[in-house]
């Protein structure tokens, strides 16, 4: 009797650390294979022509086109920088620096990656056509309610992601000068 | 009690086991690709421009709303295969991407190449011939030797603006990509 309650505990433990561990190191991957930046997530192996088993793991589990190392580099953030989630009730702040690129993009998706743009707006917002601080910071306000400034519109209700896409850019790359800062997501108010 | 100890840490060990078996055969059992999905567009030997990201839409191959993208798939068991032609004056980048999504060769316009697009995809054997002189290649000619055989080329091109962006489509669709006939 004994033994059999040994035996199931034992498969117990090693169905839920194998099966969670693969889990977690697939979405989450902090410690695994993603780099995280305050609240914005990267998987700098992403574009290698030999990714490491966890970054192939989650190359195949996106089956998306994937930017090259050269090319640049894609930020995901589901959270804020408070750690709550994104959610299209509330208006949130993007303020601050992004590292040296050519250009960058900037959309909202939801969990399946459907842009959520509002009808007839850009989908997208992209690092030339925004006005900036005189120090070059630049603040973008994300929302579904009118915002002053740059403002990406957005439509709809639930939680959604915010993607960064850096082009051509040094972030991660290993050279020393590069700077990873990112900018920060404040929340501003909910409805 | 600490034989019930080491029946533990033998579940943690052989949990442990799982993982590591589950990491990598992942791959191996992944049913929708990003190689099934584009060869689903059939875009063999020919540059196929992707339909533009709009709002509520699905976008499985995750896509930049501001860029356009020319994808076109290769397989180098015929021949080498070559990418040629010019694109417009603004940001662009190639990627050359293997059967299992990973980017095997990347650059972008901004390393020097100008305008003017010319690479050549070889593989191993190709590539042999290459330092034997047996292949005849235009000078100037990027190289990109490949693991395998079957590829796919992914341009992306971006518009400064909206309004340039159906001539510029235009442009990225008349690159030339395939054997050399």
């Amino acid at each position: 009797m004994r033994f059999v309650l040994r035996l199931l505990s034992c498969i117990a433990i090693a169905l839920t650390v194998g099966f969670g561990l693969s889990y977690y190191a697939l979405t989450d991957g902090r410690l695994f294979g993603a780099v995280t930046l305050g609240p914005w997530t990267a998987w700098p192996d992403a574009g290698s022509p030999a990714p490491n088993p966890y970054t192939r793991g989650h190359l195949t589990r996106e089956a998306a086109l994937q930017l090259g190392r050269s090319e640049g580099l894609q930020f995901v953030a589901t959270t804020d920088s408070d750690n709550a989630p994104l959610k299209l009730e509330c208006s949130y702040l993007l303020a601050g620096h992004v590292p040296v690129s050519a250009f960058w993009t900037l959309s909202a998706v939801d969990a399946t990656w459907v842009n959520l743009a509002a009808p007839g707006t850009d989908p997208a917002l992209r690092s030339s056509e925004i006005v900036r601080e005189t120090d070059g910071m630049f603040r973008v306000h994300i929302g579904t309610r009118l915002l002053p400034g740059n403002w990406l519109e957005l439509a709809g209700e639930g939680e959604f992601q915010l993607v960064l896409t850096l082009y051509d850019t040094t972030a991660l790359s290993g050279f020393a000068s590069s700077d990873a800062s990112m900018p920060s997501i404040t929340l501003e108010q909910c409805s | 009690m600490t034989r019930t100890l080491l029946w533990l840490i033998g579940g943690l060990l052989l949990g442990g086991v799982i993982h590591i078996v589950a990491i990598l055969t992942l791959p191996l059992l992944a049913e929708e690709t990003t190689w099934s999905r584009i060869s689903a567009l059939k875009a063999e030997n020919r540059m196929l421009v992707l339909d533009r990201v709009t709002q509520g839409t699905p976008n499985p191959l995750r896509l930049d709303p501001e860029l356009s993208y020319g994808v076109c798939e290769i397989d180098l068991s015929n021949g080498p295969a070559y990418l040629s032609g010019v694109l417009p004056d603004a940001f662009w980048s190639v990627a050359v991407y293997d059967q299992n999504g990973v980017v095997i060769y990347s650059t972008t316009n901004r390393d020097g190449i100008g305008q003017t697009v010319e690479l050549g995809i070889f593989n191993a054997a190709q590539t042999r011939l290459l330092a034997q002189q047996q292949i005849d290649i235009a000078d100037g000619l990027l190289i990109v030797e490949a693991p395998t055989n079957q590829l796919f080329v992914l341009v992306r091109l971006s518009a400064p603006h909206e309004a340039m962006r159906s001539r510029f489509e235009q442009e990225l669709s008349e690159i030339n990509c395939g054997p050399r006939t």
